[in-house]
């Protein structure tokens, strides 16, 4: 008994709390300056939501003045999560009393716990995808940005397509090592992968850029890899793309250029069958449909800084009876499903729209906290405000 | 020493007074729209004609100001007989094209874009159009060169003859009157409308606005004063009939402009700050007789500033409709605005003088701060539609920001405590005792504003776009903020600091708050990619290394403070 006392005193110690604190301004200043090289998401995951993480030391200095090779290995963002919800935890165990000197503090420190939890769960849990739609057209899937996959479509059945689909991650990996899979009607070699890209024109891709691909669009506009966006660029999505040979057997079927930004169909034709290959974001399918059928978009007059964004669209979910017309606008988000359907942004031409649609079980957590700190602090700081006046005054 | 006279601080107050009089009087000024019959030309009302520029309605003075700003880095020029308004300028480019060609209103640093474009002349930074024309087609080459870099690796020269020809062709631009949009929508259907458009053989528009502003222009090229008073006149009561918001709007535009309330403010709030040097230099020599005086005067010299300053920025929340902190200049005016009362509440409880020092010292700053960050045109410029008017983000602005202030000022008392308790004897007794209490109180308060601010800001983007909180630079920025806030206060109930180790980590406050500030917004122009070249990482950078040397300062043992030894 004395032994767990004595762990939970230490556990409990504010030395504990200041130099859990100081790692934590460490990790997310490494974190912050990491964003100068990396996106915002590899970031999270690799500091934020991580148990440890190697950081390296030219992150602190600028290559011009010194080149540092090397990293240093320091707790991540869940370690020192876990560590300050145990420690709050533990000095409320072992200094526990209720009075009203210490409501303040108390209902303080449950809101930091609800917001490490809030954190936890939107990291656990929280999804987050792109629903693109073209005025008129309809979606019933959500795209992830953040991750590919080569999807290969068997569309010889009328009624329903019959999907296969690779994610990018394994093309990413293969080198030159072919992908075959029972499922797949070929093998597929990536002969090059980059992980963002920009599309040249017929007119701007050189003759050699035109001849990597031998079959497909490829042949008539080219990608060119570009350095992945960084979180301090404020873009987070990379556009990847590929070329890759297909094979069956030691036939090639041709080296095809995908992207997600080929947006009309590329055929292969395999032993009677016809096959589309893309390369698109990773897709998750809902029972609901949602057709745009008006985006808006007003602009200061003579800028081209947007001034409102909207979105009327058809929210149809035949199994739940609903068929409704919504309007999408800036702060003004739908709810559905356990869906939220943001205004993110929209097509070059405004002929479409993009809503950002994200699932999070925690998003009221940060509510709560939020009020119960601002009550804690007000609580806990205005008493002894209030009684310091009082002894100035007399 | 004698004593001062009671009425020293009376005395200050009505020369406060008589400024502040003067000040106003000189934005009403010449308030009428006339001037014709003394053969002057109209400048008021036309400085009061509203037009429309990155999409929002300002006065004509307004945007030449703004204009001139950007190209040459002043808001007047060298016209004939010395320096002149900006309106007299935008107005000759208009009516006499190739007498404002002389001009010298381009401002060029970089000495190879000098000596690219021949301007030999070292003892000048502004050049005229006709200087640079010659050397036109080389800076479209070289800004054609430097636009296949991405911004943030473009070197010095690149970056500045890029900024060049931009203001080159916004030059042209406006010489065409193809900016600002100046034909206001009088009629029902009718768009605000620049007066030529990019199509020469397009018929030129015949509305009311452009019709009369077509006969402005004219007698103002013929020199007739008073037909050009006239016709402005007779514009004025047009819109005062059609477009009744856009003029008055305007015409309250042009006084504050005039009235320059934050410059003032800085100068009052710099005076205050002397005097209160001055008060605590004699007070070992009369501590109870010139101190209390001179500290009452500066009290009042702070008041008069915070309250023009408060009138500012009531004005721009008229101007905008809009919460108070929209961009990096106006939260920087808003960080001294808040910092004012905080500290003036922290000087009730001490009764030393230090923090109204502190808050002179603060206002005089920020107000600096700010001026520096106006130089690249409208700091009313309207927002992208997700920062638009909202309850959660107008509140977390201004909670926010209140906590850098309080984060800030917190750090500046704690070097007013370093500073006097090492190298002098100024700060005995009572003030060595009462400066750490007051610098931990504005701790509290600024964890308290600072943590209640950032969750407000996650809030907010949780209801625009679904992600409470998504670790992104500035986001980041505040967070440490309030970690290192969370942290002093810890470390001090714990016992590891006392006052000397919360000073210690209040000063670096300072650090961390500027870092969150400006640093953050400095990674996206590339701290890594090209060094030390921007003036403004320049700047930080040496704030910073002061604060680490105040830290330093603040590590000598007690022994070996002045004041304590004096006191003991």
């Amino acid at each position: 008994m004395n032994k767990l006392n004595s762990i939970l005193k230490s556990l409990s110690s504010l030395r504990l709390t200041v130099v859990l604190l100081a790692l934590s301004m460490v990790l997310i200043l490494a974190g912050t300056l990491a964003q100068t090289e990396q996106g915002v998401w590899m970031v999270v995951e690799r500091y934020f939501r991580s148990l440890y993480v190697a950081i390296p030391f030219q992150l602190f200095v600028p290559t011009k003045i010194v080149r540092i090779p090397g990293v240093f290995p320091f707790p991540g963002g869940l370690t020192l999560g876990v560590l300050l919800f145990v420690n709050l935890l533990a000095a409320h165990a072992v200094r526990f009393t209720l009075s009203w000197k210490r409501a303040g503090m108390i209902a303080t420190h449950a809101g930091v716990l609800l917001l490490l939890v809030g954190e936890f769960v939107t990291g656990a849990f929280a999804k987050e995808g792109n629903m693109t739609i073209a005025e008129g057209e309809s979606a019933n899937y959500i795209e992830d940005t953040r991750s590919c996959e080569l999807a290969v479509i068997d569309t010889s059945d009328p009624g329903d397509d019959l999907v296969v689909v690779v994610p990018a991650r394994m093309l990413g990996q293969a080198g030159g090592d072919a992908i075959t899979n029972g499922m797949l009607p070929f093998s597929v070699r990536v002969v090059e992968w980059m992980p963002n890209s920009r599309m040249l024109g017929p007119m701007q891709a050189s003759k050699g850029q035109l001849a990597k691909a031998t079959a497909g669009v490829g042949t008539q506009v080219a990608a060119a890899p570009v350095a992945v966006a960084t979180g301090v660029d404020g873009a987070d999505i990379d556009i990847p793309a590929a070329y890759v040979e297909l094979k069956r057997g030691d036939a090639s079927l041709g080296t095809y250029l995908v992207t997600p930004r080929i947006n009309v169909p590329q055929t292969v034709d395999v032993g009677g069958k016809r096959y589309e290959i893309a390369l698109r974001f990773e897709r998750g399918y809902r029972p609901y449909t949602v057709k745009l059928i008006d985006f808006k978009h007003d602009r200061f007059v003579g800028t081209e800084t947007a001034r409102n964004f909207s979105s009327l669209v058809r929210l149809t979910d035949p199994s739940e009876r609903v068929d409704r017309e919504v309007l999408i606008s800036m702060n003004n988000p739908l709810r559905y499903a356990g869906e939220t359907f943001y205004q993110a942004s929209f097509a070059p031409d405004d002929s479409g729209t993009v809503l950002q649609v994200v699932r999070n079980p925690g998003w009221l957590l940060p509510y709560v906290s939020c009020a119960l700190v601002a009550l804690g602090l007000l609580v806990h700081f205005g008493s002894r405000l209030i009684s310091s006046v009082r002894r100035k005054v007399s | 020493m004698k004593n001062l006279p009671r009425w020293f601080p009376a005395i200050v107050l009505i020369c406060v007074v008589a400024f502040v009089v003067s000040i106003f009087a000189r934005g009403i000024g010449a308030g009428d729209l006339g001037g014709g019959s003394s053969g002057a030309m109209p400048l008021e009302g036309l400085a009061r004609i509203p037009v429309s520029a990155g999409g929002r309605t300002k006065p004509l003075d307004t945007y030449a100001r703004n204009e001139l700003l950007r190209m040459s880095g002043k808001q007047t020029y060298e016209g004939d007989g010395g320096s002149r308004p900006a309106i007299e300028w935008l107005l000759e480019l208009w009516t006499k094209p190739e007498a404002a060609a002389e001009r010298r209103v381009f401002r060029i640093d970089h000495p190879d874009v000098r000596s690219l474009l021949a301007l030999t002349d070292a003892t000048r930074t502004r050049f005229s159009w006709s200087e640079i024309a010659p050397k036109l087609e080389e800076i479209f080459r070289q800004a054609q060169l430097a636009s296949e870099i991405s911004r943030k690796k473009q070197d010095p020269f690149q970056k500045q003859i890029t900024d060049l020809y931009g203001k080159l062709s916004e030059y042209v631009q406006v010489q065409n009157l193809r900016e600002p949009y100046t034909v206001a929508p009088l009629a029902a259907g009718e768009e605000w409308a620049p007066l030529l458009g990019t199509d020469p053989h397009a018929k030129p528009l015949d509305t009311e606005s452009a019709l009369a502003l077509r006969g402005i222009l004219a007698s103002y090229a013929l020199g007739d004063a008073a037909d050009c008073t006239r016709r402005v006149a007779e514009y004025h009561a047009v819109l005062d009939a059609k477009l009744p918001s856009a003029g008055a709007a305007s015409a309250f535009e042009v006084v504050m402009s005039r009235c320059e309330p934050f410059y003032n403010a800085s100068i009052l709030y710099l005076v205050a700050f002397l005097l209160g040097c001055v008060a605590m230099l004699v007070s070992p020599m009369s501590p109870d007789r010139w101190k209390p005086s001179l500290l009452r005067s500066a009290l009042v010299l702070i008041a008069v500033a915070f309250a023009i300053q408060t009138f500012g920025l009531a004005s721009r929340i008229y101007l905008q409709g809009r919460p108070p902190v929209t961009n990096l200049y106006s939260s920087a005016v808003f960080i001294g605005w808040a910092c004012v009362p905080l500290a003036l509440v922290g000087e009730w409880f001490s009764r030393i003088g230090v923090l109204s020092m502190a808050a002179s010292l603060i206002g005089f700053a920020t107000l600096v701060v700010a001026h520096n960050l106006s130089a690249s045109g409208d700091t009313m410029e309207m927002m992208q539609a997700v920062l638009d008017s909202n309850f959660w983000l107008a509140t977390h602005v201004v909670v926010v920001t209140i906590g850098y202030s309080a984060t800030y000022l917190a750090g500046f008392i704690a070097v007013f405590y370093v500073v006097g308790g090492v190298f002098t004897k100024l700060l005995r007794g009572e003030a060595m005792k009462a400066l750490p209490k007051m610098v931990y109180g504005v701790i509290c308060f600024a964890a308290f504003a600072s943590f209640v601010g950032t969750v407000l800001g996650g809030i907010w983007a949780d209801q625009s776009w679904g992600r409470f909180w998504g670790w992104d630079p500035k986001e980041n920025g505040a967070a440490l903020i309030v970690v290192w806030n969370l942290l002093i206060l810890h470390a001090r109930w714990g016992g590891m600091i006392r006052d000397r180790g919360v000073a210690a980590l209040a000063i670096a406050g300072n650090i961390v708050t500027s870092w969150s500030w400006f640093g953050t917004n400095m990674l996206g122009v590339g701290l890594h990619s090209y060094g030390f070249m921007d003036s403004a990482v320049f700047a930080l950078v040496t704030f910073c290394l002061v604060q680490l040397a105040l830290v330093a300062c603040a590590l000598v043992p007690t022994a070996r403070w002045r004041s304590l030894a004096a006191a003991s």
